[in-house]
C-alpha cells in the first residue's frame, strides 16, 4: 500500500483544506459543545459533589460536637469533605466518557466521523483529550465549588480545610485527576464495547461492583488484587491519614496515580487497537 | 476515479461482495445499481475504508481513501442518511466535519444554502424528516468540494422535486469532470440520472457497460420462437452460437440472434414457424432480467439458467460472463 501511494505522486490535491489532528482536535470540540446531554452531564457531575460535599460537612460538625463519634471517624483529613464527591462524580464522568463514543455508535454518526479522518486514530485520541481535561477541570470546579458551600458551615468549627497547604493541594489534584482518568477509562470501554448501556454497565460493574464484591472475599490474592482496583486506587490517590483510607491497606498515592493511569491507557490502547481493525 | 480490484467482503460464511472489479471514470456519473442486499453498500462502504476488504483492494483518486491527505476534498459521500448524531444541529453537524479539514464556516453556509436546508439547518437533526436527512447528508458530502462524489440512494425519502434536484445535481457534478458514483435499486432512477451503469447482483458484478448497451442489450436478445421442429432449430441455433431454453415443448427462447435472423435460418431449413416474436422488454424489465438469478438462486448462476423462466435467465447469463472474464 505504501509503494503504491508512493507512486501516485501526481495526484497531489490542489485544495488548501488539510486533514491535521488540530483540525480533528477543534471538530471533536465542536461536536462535544453541541450536545445538550454534556451539558447535562458535566451540571450533573458538579452537583453531586457540592451535595455530598455538604452531607460530608454536615457529619464533621456532628462529629466535632460529639466525642463518640468523633472517637468513630477517628482523625479523617477535613480535606475530605470537600473531594469525597468523587465517589459519586465519578459516575456522571465514566458516563460523560462512554457516550462521547457511544453516542456516535448509537447514532451512526461514527461513519460520518470515520469518513472525515479516515485515519480513526486522530478521532479518539482527540475525543479522549477533550474528555481528560474538561473532566479534570470540571472537577476542580467541584471541589472549588464545594469548598464554598461547606466553608460556612465548617468555619465554626475551625474545620475548613487549608488551601495554601500543600497537602491539601495534592489531594485536590488527585481527586481531579482521578475523574480525569476514570473518564478516559470510560472513553477507552465506550470504543470498545460501541453500545451505551453495555459500556455503562461495565463501568459500574468495575468502578462499584468489583471492589464491593472483593470485600466479600478473604483471599489472600484477592486482597492484593483489591489494591488495584479504581475505587481503592482513588482512595489511596486522596488518602492523608490512615482514617481517610478506612484502615484498610492501600498503594502509596503515587503508585496509585500510576495504577490508575495504567488502567486508562490500557482501556485507550486496546480501544485504538480493535478501532483501527473493526469495520465501522 | 474509482477503481476496484477483486474487492471481496465476507461476513463469516456469507460473501456479501465477491471479487468485484470496476473502474468509475471522471465527468460521467456512473449508476450503481442491484436489488437490495446485492452487495452496493458495502461496496461504497470498502470504498470509503469503512469496512476493510477481506480481500482486493479499491482506490480513489490513486490511492486508499484513508492514505488522502485531505479525504474530504477528494471524496465526498453520502453513504447513509443517519449517520448524523440526532442530538445535533444540521448547522453544528456540518461545522464539526468542516472543522476536520479547516474547511471555513462560510462554506457550511453554501452547502446548507445549496441543499435548501437554511429553515432548519439550526433544529436538532433528531426531528429531521427521511427527506432532510438526505439532503443533510448531500449538503455534507459536497462540504470539502470534492473531486468524487459517492451517493448510496440519494433519492430515497425525497420528494418529486427533490429527485429531479438530485439527478440535476449529479448531472451538473459530472459535468464539471468529477466522479460521480451513485446507487439505486431503481433502473428507471438509475437509465434517468447516469451515463454508465455497473449492475451487481448476489455480490457480483452482472454488468458494467453504458447504459443504452444495457437496455438495448438485453431487450434484442431474446426472441419466441414456436415451431413444431423446435429440437432441430434449437440445435442449429446453438451451433450458430445463440443461447436457447425452453419451457415448453415447441417453444424455444432464442438469446443471441434476431428476429429475421432465425426466421431466414427457418425458411432455409423449410422449418414452419408458428410464432417468432422479439422480447421487447422496458428497463425494469431489463433490469429484472439482468438481476433475477442473482436474486433467487444461492447456486452457481451458470447452473440455473437453462430451464429457468424463459424472459429471465439467458439474458443473465450472458453479461455476467463478460465484465469477470475480461479480469481474469
Amino acid at each position: 500500500m505504501t509503494a503504491a501511494a508512493v507512486a501516485q505522486g501526481p495526484t497531489t490535491t490542489t485544495s488548501p483544506y488539510r486533514l491535521t489532528f488540530g483540525h480533528v482536535l477543534r471538530s471533536e470540540w465542536l461536536k462535544f459543545r453541541s450536545l445538550r446531554s454534556t451539558w447535562w452531564t458535566i451540571g450533573t457531575t458538579v452537583v453531586v459533589m457540592v451535595l455530598f460535599s455538604l452531607s460530608m460537612a454536615a457529619s464533621f460538625n456532628f462529629a466535632a460536637q460529639s466525642p463518640e463519634m468523633a472517637a468513630e471517624m477517628g482523625n479523617i483529613s477535613t480535606v475530605q469533605a470537600i473531594v469525597l464527591g468523587y465517589i459519586f462524580a465519578q459516575l456522571a464522568v465514566a458516563v460523560l466518557g462512554a457516550l462521547v463514543i457511544t453516542g456516535e455508535y448509537s447514532t451512526g454518526m461514527i461513519r460520518s466521523t470515520l469518513s472525515a479522518v479516515p485515519t480513526r486514530l486522530p478521532a479518539l485520541w482527540a475525543k479522549a483529550g477533550i474528555i481528560g481535561v474538561v473532566t479534570f477541570v470540571v472537577g476542580l470546579v467541584g471541589i472549588g465549588l464545594s469548598y464554598l458551600a461547606t466553608a460556612p458551615m465548617l468555619s465554626g468549627n475551625d474545620l475548613v480545610p487549608d488551601l495554601g497547604d500543600p497537602i491539601v493541594q495534592r489531594v485536590i489534584l488527585a481527586c481531579a485527576g482521578y475523574l480525569a482518568l476514570v473518564a478516559l477509562l470510560a472513553v477507552g470501554v465506550g470504543a470498545i464495547m460501541r453500545h451505551s448501556a453495555g459500556s455503562i454497565f461495565t463501568l459500574v460493574a468495575f468502578l462499584f461492583v468489583l471492589p464491593l464484591v472483593a470485600s466479600f472475599l478473604s483471599q489472600e490474592w484477592v486482597r492484593d488484587v483489591e489494591k488495584f482496583l479504581p475505587m481503592n486506587l482513588a482512595t489511596a490517590m486522596m488518602t492523608v491519614t490512615d482514617a481517610d483510607a478506612g484502615m484498610v491497606e492501600v498503594l502509596s498515592p503515587g503508585a496509585a496515580t500510576a495504577a490508575m493511569a495504567g488502567w486508562a491507557v490500557l482501556s485507550l490502547a486496546v480501544a485504538a487497537f480493535v478501532l483501527k481493525r473493526r469495520d465501522a | 476515479m474509482i477503481e476496484a480490484r477483486g474487492l471481496t467482503k465476507r461476513y463469516g460464511p456469507k460473501t456479501a461482495v465477491d471479487g468485484i472489479s470496476f473502474t468509475v471514470r471522471p465527468g460521467t456519473v456512473t449508476g450503481f445499481l442491484g436489488p437490495n442486499g446485492a452487495g452496493k453498500s458495502t461496496t461504497m462502504r470498502m470504498i470509503m475504508g469503512l469496512d476493510r476488504p477481506t480481500a482486493g483492494t479499491v482506490t480513489v483518486n490513486g490511492r486508499p481513501y484513508a492514505q488522502h491527505r485531505s479525504p474530504l476534498t477528494e471524496v465526498g459521500a453520502l453513504l447513509d442518511a443517519k449517520a448524523v448524531h440526532t442530538g445535533r444541529s444540521a448547522y453544528n453537524h456540518l461545522r464539526a466535519m468542516a472543522a476536520t479539514h479547516g474547511i471555513p464556516t462560510k462554506r457550511v453556509d453554501e452547502v446548507i444554502e445549496m441543499t435548501g436546508l437554511q429553515s432548519v439547518a439550526k433544529k436538532r437533526v433528531g426531528g429531521f424528516s427521511l427527506g432532510m436527512g438526505q439532503r443533510l447528508g448531500i449538503a455534507s458530502a459536497l462540504l470539502g468540494d470534492p473531486k468524487t462524489l459517492i451517493l448510496d440512494e440519494p433519492v430515497n425519502g425525497l420528494d418529486p422535486e427533490g429527485v429531479l434536484w438530485v439527478r440535476n445535481l449529479a448531472k451538473y457534478l459530472a459535468s464539471e469532470g468529477r466522479t460521480v458514483f451513485l446507487s439505486s435499486h431503481l433502473m428507471s432512477e438509475v437509465a434517468l440520472t447516469a451515463d454508465h451503469i455497473v449492475v451487481i447482483g448476489k455480490g457480483r458484478i452482472i454488468a458494467d457497460a453504458p447504459v443504452g448497451d444495457i437496455v438495448n442489450g438485453t431487450q434484442q436478445r431474446t426472441v419466441r420462437v414456436r415451431t413444431p421442429h423446435a429440437t432441430q432449430l434449437a440445435e442449429l441455433l446453438t451451433r450458430d452460437g445463440s443461447t436457447v431454453t425452453s419451457d415448453e415443448p415447441s417453444l424455444l427462447v432464442v438469446t443471441g440472434a434476431d428476429a429475421p435472423g432465425i426466421g431466414e435460418l427457418a425458411a432455409a431449413q423449410g422449418f414452419v414457424l408458428h410464432e417468432l416474436t422479439p422480447v421487447t422488454s422496458t428497463l425494469e424489465d431489463a433490469y429484472m432480467a439482468l438481476t433475477a438469478d442473482a436474486v433467487e438462486y444461492q447456486t452457481e448462476a451458470a447452473q440455473v439458467h437453462v430451464g429457468h423462466g424463459a424472459a429471465g435467465a439467458a439474458p443473465a447469463d450472458a453479461p455476467a460472463q463478460t465484465p469477470e472474464g475480461a479480469h481474469r
